[in-house]
């Protein structure tokens, strides 16, 4: 277990600049989830943590020491890839204690340690087999035994779970968070599905373009992004954004959209009137209703998930959606109001992206 | 019987058609080298199909050295199977390393080194007899069987090292990245990991190497005068030497000498295909 530093670490490809600067730290037993869409640098950032990439400049260091010029079998990681990559020619028990062979550890320490691993992880029955004869969801369940066997200072993954089914993929993110759990050693994992790093982490670093976004820990994210990227970019449906000019009256602020809709806002926003601004507000904090304040709305999906129900609707010029609890029995052409739950609302600004107070 | 079924026993007969041609036309020779071996000499050229007394007698022949054109039998055997399986295991030492080190440990210029070796084939190996047999002559080397196992290496290797490169960049990276976050030193993973998921490439490249030695003529001819220390390939090539030759004799050694390959080839057909089609298509 140990904590991992990260101080102004940039990486250079030929050329070309893909990590700018990067600077974080990650506490003892953390669970942390680097996340951003694919070409963001997470992988590259994950990959010079465990020595598979040079580091062009800054630091990295685990559980106090610099690692830039120590080899990855010295680092103490271990390691979960998106492809498993399993020793084929291995079987599951021979896979798993492979880094204790190279050790020269004691057989009988290997064989309890991958007995161990395998009684967590339910590998049991399958030690004797080859990875050939495995499902992908025990094939990745393999590659976790391998890291567990290692008791290493930190497990890092490497979108462990994209090429697992959907069902598959839920089951999976339970158990390694579970294990997480269990075990409490410190975890870097990188993902570019949201989802995955809202549900698991303890704390969320969002990159884009080879810098940090925002880091905190999902909610934070969820409920204070400090960008417009972020705000999209987490949230499943995404935020709905509305672009417009701010307006405000003595005790009132709203934005005044395309096409003459009026969004209601806190009349707290540190914006002045007449600015322009992107108006934020995420699918559930749209309720069908018909206050003052409320925005009319043309339907023009309905999607019923049972539970839910979610609402592509027209406001103006802009494509809205919205996702309510229960059910509802309005269609397509229909005209609805939709009251906005006005202190979950976000404003940004749209030239820079960042976010104002409201 | 279905159009579908139709088209399939048609699209056979077609294949049929051109393949029994074919195999007749390959194995003409060999049914002659047959029927020479059984053949008494009196009846060697009698033009018969089968001969009236078929004979197993050129065999004890060759086996017992009853000729002088046969009197090192069993030491050039001896000779053509030691030096086969030394270019063999040579090759295939060199080779694996250079592919290895090319392919996996990514070393500088290694393609480049590779491209190079490729190049020698644009020049055929028979005009190369006689540089090689100058170089071998300078290293002291000549009559010595390490002048041939050393020339045969040269010619074979290229061609495999490029036939196990191409086998290697099919491996996944991850899995060398695994197995140096495991712990290996690279010569671990060559060990561990690298040579067992490459044996039946090696299989197929080590056999390539074996035949070809083992099949070579000119190089042996040159490089190896003493008839204690040549090959059977060329105590063969000097039945053609004189008039009245003893050509059910050749047929008989021939026959003998075909045998190993054939052996070789059954044994690790399975290898050889799945090995030397091994990065032609991209899978």
């Amino acid at each position: 277990m140990a904590s991992v530093l990260f101080r102004n670490v940039e990486k250079t490809f030929g050329g070309t600049k893909v990590i700018h600067g990067i600077s974080f730290d990650i506490a003892d037993g953390e669970f942390t989830v680097l996340v951003g869409p694919s070409g963001c640098g997470k992988s590259t950032l994950l990959r010079m943590l465990a020595g598979l990439e040079e580091i062009s400049g800054g630091t990295i260091a685990i559980d106090g020491q610099v690692v830039n010029d120590v080899e990855s079998k010295d680092r103490d990681i271990a390691m979960v890839f998106q492809s498993y990559a399993l020793y084929p020619h291995m079987t599951v028990a021979d896979n798993m204690g492979f880094s204790l062979k190279l050790r020269k550890a004691d057989a009988k320490l290997t064989a309890d340690r991958v007995a161990h691993a395998a009684k967590i992880l339910n590998l049991g029955p399958y030690l004797e087999r080859f990875p050939r004869e495995l499902s992908g969801g025990q094939r990745q369940r393999v590659a976790m035994g391998r890291a567990i066997v290692r008791d290493p200072k930190v497990f890092l993954f490497d979108e462990p779970l994209s090429n697992l089914d959907a069902k598959l993929r839920v089951a999976m993110r339970a158990e390694i968070k579970a294990l997480h759990q269990r075990l409490k050693t410190t975890t870097v994992y990188v993902t570019h599905d949201q989802v995955e790093a809202m549900t698991m982490a303890d704390r969320i670093v969002v990159m884009h373009d080879g810098r940090i976004e925002q880091i905190g820990t999902p909610l934070e994210l969820y409920d204070r992004p400090n960008n417009l990227f972020v705000a999209q970019f987490i949230g499943s449906p995404a935020m709905n954004i509305v672009h417009g000019t701010l307006r405000r009256s003595a005790d009132a602020a709203w934005v005044e959209a395309e096409g003459g809709a009026r969004w209601p806002l806190p009349a707290s926003v540190s914006a002045s009137d007449g600015q322009a601004v992107a108006y934020g507000v995420r699918p559930g904090s749209l309720a069908l209703g018909g206050g003052a304040a409320a925005v009319p709305a043309e339907v023009i999906v309905v999607e019923p998930t049972g539970a839910e129900t979610e609402l592509l609707v027209r406001v103006g010029a802009t494509q809205i959606v919205v996702v309510m609890h229960g059910r509802t029995d309005t269609g397509p052409g229909e005209t609805i109001a939709l009251d906005v739950d006005q202190a979950s609302v976000l404003v940004f600004d749209p030239a820079t992206g960042a976010a104002i107070r409201t | 019987m279905s159009a579908w079924t139709l088209r399939k026993v048609s699209g056979e007969a077609k294949l049929l058609l051109i393949g029994i041609p074919v195999a007749i036309w390959t194995l003409l020779p060999i049914y002659h080298l047959v029927l020479f071996a059984l053949s008494p000499r009196e009846q060697a050229v009698s033009g018969k199909l089968w001969p009236d007394h078929p004979t197993l007698h050129n065999f004890s022949m060759v086996f017992h050295e009853q000729h002088h054109y046969l009197s090192h039998f069993w030491l050039q055997l001896w000779n053509s199977l030691l030096i086969a399986v030394a270019v063999g295991a040579i090759t295939l030492f060199v080779a694996t390393s250079a592919a290895f080190a090319i392919s996996r440990l990514r070393v500088r210029g290694g393609r480049a080194i590779m491209n190079l070796a490729l190049f020698t084939y644009f020049i055929p190996a028979a005009f190369l007899a006689v540089p090689m047999y100058k170089t071998m002559s300078s290293y002291g080397l000549l009559n010595s069987q390490w002048s041939l196992i050393l020339a045969m290496v040269t010619i074979a290797t290229p061609y495999s090292i490029w036939v196990l490169k191409q086998a290697s960049d099919k491996l996944p990276l991850e899995l060398d990245e695994a197995a140096r976050i495991d712990g290996a030193s690279p010569l671990q993973l060559f060990r561990l990991v690298y040579l067992p998921l490459m044996t039946p490439s090696l299989v197929a490249v080590g056999t390539y190497a074996l035949l070809l030695a083992w099949n070579e003529y000119l190089y042996a001819f040159l490089l190896l005068s003493d008839d204690r220390s040549t090959t059977l390939g060329v105590a063969l090539g000097s039945f053609l030497s004189a008039d009245d030759s003893p050509w059910e004799l050749l047929m008989a050694t021939g026959l003998l000498y075909a045998l190993p390959p054939a052996a070789i080839y059954y044994a690790f057909k399975r290898y050889m295909v799945s090995g030397l089609t091994a990065g032609a298509v991209k899978s």
